[in-house]
């Protein structure tokens, strides 16, 4: 027994400088990145903003050759931006610009600049979901302009501007795309995706600029071929099945004021059929809304009049999908709803065959919308209580 | 050897054994103001006012000469009479603290039970407390001890056996089971390995618990040890064995298994849903108390990825200006803590306050605000003491807080992957541990469908013992 209990000591002793500390890291040795803009630069190269959280209290770096942050009142990250042939080359003389180890486990935010991604991001991919470190679940955004400008503005609300940008986009107002959606979409079958567009407001260089997300970039073969106005936006998402929370104002007829219903609970749904060659998607929409406000003479403890505000809801969802549809339909003629992954599941045979004419088959397919909303809570009360008198 | 006819042979032999033994007395007296006879007993551990009441005035003042042995019994009034008819038989009865009375004519010596010493009041078991349940806890006293136990479980199938242990301290030992439920091969392997043991005192059950215990090496407890009578009865029904030894509260049941070590009898006086939630409560915490701070170390310096971004960036901040490694940092938190335990727990309680109060200041604040340690750290060391302070015996909680520290230095090498290493082999080693031929694992493994139901939960009263 004790020569067995020698025997295991000694081959654990052994075994202890092969192990070793080489994987260790201690937290005060690590630059722990929070978020990273990309950008390309006027030559072809890449440039990588990364902005590190200050883990000292005084914040001691000095700015030397790299972009600091204007030693503001928050003082709690720094950017530093380097340049490189393709992301591992900037990545790794980012490393030799600053004295700890880069650390991308927390980077919750990837920003790439409007000319990167117009130029085509598969290359930053490749690198971001080969990186063992990085994290599959955090944000992606395209920068209307360089990246870099929405790395330095200040948040005045969040600790730093990836705080800001994530807690935005889990709002789910806007969308809200994770790196392994955006893999997804863009090795999906109509290889085409759809990311988020920052804003800077009101403009870059003021004082207490911030970012605010609005608008998608729509992204083909890897490369950003158009964006979508906030409206269109919208419409793209009821598609997606994306629309969670909203609140819409509409107007139903001869009412002489407005409803606004907040969503409670909505589904898309797709469904593709092919009959013959022609090649239908019948998009479902259901809803459970919420009244929130009643301006109109409608009095909404009636059915009948709650009918009413269903169908105008129903009719002005399908407009604003309509729109939605024209746009990528026609003027992108590019599948950003995911059409063709749901012929593929229902269709396998028949979408290999036509896989090469998918290009054509989209911009002309039929989209028959059936649109089904409920008002499931119109709140305490019915009427409008204190109407005007001329609406009388 | 055996005794003499004549009175004295017996006293010269005896006189020589107890040389320069002056608590021993020669007390002469003529029975019936004749007949020599020889009272021996040590001073302080008799009745001293019942042996002159009821032996030796009878005796002095009884009729004259040629008493047999029938007729010097009969003339006492003492319930508790014994003949021994060997020397050693006589020393062992002397050390017990029976008066024993020598004859002159007679072979034999009789033993007077008037033994009588100071003994300590039975109280409330300080390191098995309860909230509800009996208070009162073993003595030192072994023939006290059984009677509680006898109080407990009266039925005749109670069986004690007694016998001394220790070539010195001739010290008494008592093997107790209930006849039908323990299985007669456990109780013929307590006996037999009892009786193998050369040792020249026993002074505590933890003399023999090392002697009879399965594996020697191990760090674990092979034997369960109770203060309470409750206890040991709720086994001995079970079919378990209690060892007790003369002069300690501490009793031995055998055989033991691990999950036995985690329950306490307020599981059982506690209502079935509470016991079962309290009891996975101990689970949880268990693993706390073992794993505390080696997955600290191992998220802290390997995995930094797993924390979520708001603490790390909090934690990134208060480890800043921390001069050590998160190993280092816990081990000499973890040192420093066991350290103040201890301390705590030798000094009178008076003390003992003093020295957790210092020991909070100087671990907790001074250490924080000097920079030397961290807060998450100083946390986290207090979470797994206060995980240790669950484990409901104190014998199960030495192994883990000394396991805690190989795998602590396993975390700080490789991570997770050396936490998992360790739980391997601790688990490598409990399984394959036995305590008197039960699998030290049992009723999980090897698995037991009704074993279970006192094991992953409590099961309810009407259901706990029907084995199906």
């Amino acid at each position: 027994m004790i020569r067995k209990l020698l025997l295991v000591l000694v081959s654990t002793a052994c075994l202890l400088p092969t192990a070793g500390c080489w994987n260790a890291k201690e937290v005060n040795d690590l630059a722990i990145i929070t978020g990273a803009g990309i950008d390309l630069t006027e030559d072809g190269r890449i440039e990588l903003s990364v902005e590190i959280y200050l883990t000292s209290p005084g914040g001691t770096e000095s700015d030397g050759p790299m972009t600091g942050q204007p030693n503001g009142d928050k003082g709690t990250s720094v950017i530093r931006t380097v340049h490189g042939i393709n992301m591992a080359d900037a990545a790794s003389r980012l490393q030799k610009m600053i004295s700890r180890k880069v650390f991308w486990g927390q980077a919750e935010v990837f920003l790439f600049g409007e000319r990167m991604a117009r130029a085509g991001l598969e290359e930053p991919m490749d690198f971001m979901l080969r990186h063992t470190a990085s994290r599959e679940r955090s944000q992606v955004f395209v920068a209307n302009g360089p990246a870099k400008d929405v790395l330095l503005l200040t948040p005045p609300v969040d600790r730093s501007l990836s705080d800001a940008l994530v807690s935005m986009a889990e709002q789910q107002t806007g969308l809200n795309i994770t790196m392994k959606e955006l893999a997804q979409m863009m090795v999906g079958k109509s290889r085409a995706a759809v990311l988020p567009i920052v804003h800077i407001y009101p403009e870059k260089d003021l004082q207490d600029a911030f970012p605010y997300i609005a608008g998608m970039a729509v992204i083909k073969e890897g490369r950003m071929i158009g964006k979508l106005d906030e409206y269109t936006t919208r419409g793209v998402m009821w598609l997606r099945n994306e629309m969670k929370h909203a609140t819409v104002t509409v107007k139903p007829d001869e009412s002489g004021g407005y409803v606004s219903l907040h969503l409670l609970r909505n589904h898309t749904r797709l469904i593709p059929s092919i009959q013959g060659d022609r090649w239908i998607m019948t998009v479902r929409i259901t809803g459970q809304d919420d009244i929130v406000e009643n301006t109109s003479n409608l009095d909404l403890s009636e059915p009948d009049h709650l009918e009413q505000v269903e169908r105008e809801m129903e009719r002005f969802v399908e407009e604003r999908v309509k729109l939605a549809l024209d746009t990528a339909q026609k003027k992108l003629k590019v599948d950003i709803f995911g059409f063709a992954d749901a012929f593929w599941r229902r269709y396998p045979k028949q979408w290999m065959a036509n896989a090469s004419r998918w290009d054509e088959i989209f911009p002309e397919m039929e989209v028959r919308l059936e649109t089904d909303i409920r008002i499931a809570r119109p709140g305490l009360i019915g009427k409008n209580f204190f109407p005007r008198q001329e609406q009388r | 050897m055996k005794l003499s006819r004549h009175l004295r042979d017996n006293v010269r032999r005896l006189r020589a054994v107890y040389s320069d033994c002056s608590d021993v007395i020669f007390h002469e007296l003529r029975i019936g103001g004749h007949t020599p006879a020889m009272l021996v007993f040590i001073e302080g551990m008799i009745m001293l006012e019942e042996l002159d009441q009821q032996v030796i005035a009878p005796l002095r003042d009884g009729p004259g000469p040629g008493p047999s042995l029938e007729d010097v019994r009969s003339r006492t009034a003492v319930a508790s009479i014994r003949t021994v008819s060997t020397l050693n038989e006589l020393l062992d009865e002397i050390a017990d603290g029976h008066p024993v009375l020598l004859v002159d004519g007679l072979e034999a010596a009789l033993v007077y039970g008037l033994s009588h010493w100071e003994q300590r009041s039975v109280e409330e078991p300080t390191a098995e407390s309860v909230l509800r349940g009996p208070r009162e806890g073993f003595i030192e006293s072994l023939r006290t001890n059984i009677a509680m136990l006898r109080r407990k479980i009266r039925s005749p199938k109670l069986k004690v056996i007694t016998f001394r242990l220790g070539s010195q301290s001739r010290t008494p030992i008592a093997v107790i089971y209930m006849e039908g439920a323990a299985a007669p091969a456990l109780v013929r392997e307590v006996l037999s390995r009892l009786n193998r043991i050369e040792i020249t005192d026993v002074l505590e059950t933890a003399y023999i618990e090392e002697w009879i215990e399965d594996n020697r090496f191990s760090p674990f407890p092979q034997l369960l040890s109770t203060e309470r009578p409750d206890v040991a009865a709720s086994y001995l029904v079970e079919g378990h064995v209690v060892i007790m030894v003369e002069g300690t509260p501490t009793v031995l049941v055998a055989p033991a298994t691990f999950f036995s070590l985690l329950q306490t009898p307020e599981d059982y006086y506690e209502r079935y849903v509470v016991g079962t939630a309290i009891r996975w409560l101990r689970y949880f915490f268990f693993a706390i108390s073992l794993l505390g701070p080696s997955l600290y170390v191992a998220v802290v310096t390997f995995h930094q990825e797993m924390i979520p971004t708001t603490l790390m960036l909090t934690m990134a901040r208060s480890r800043e200006q921390i001069p050590f490694t998160a190993l280092m940092e816990a081990f000499l938190m973890e040192t420093m803590f066991e350290a103040l335990r201890e301390a705590g727990a030798r000094l009178p309680k008076q003390i003992g306050s003093a020295v957790s109060i210092v020991g909070a200041l100087v671990i907790g604040q001074a250490a924080i605000s000097a920079g030397i340690v961290s807060a998450p750290m100083v946390m986290v060391v207090a979470i797994t003491g206060i995980a240790s302070f669950m484990a409901p015996r104190y014998t199960i909680g030495i192994p883990i807080r000394l396991l805690r520290f190989p795998i602590m230095f396993l975390a700080g090498m490789m991570g997770l992957l050396g936490v998992i290493l360790g739980v391997i082999a601790i688990l490598i080693h409990l399984l394959q541990l036995r305590s008197f031929g039960v699998p030290y694992m049992s009723p999980l493994a090897p698995i037991q469908k009704h074993g279970l139901k006192d094991v992953l939960f409590r099961a309810p009263r009407w259901n706990l013992n029907r084995r199906s």
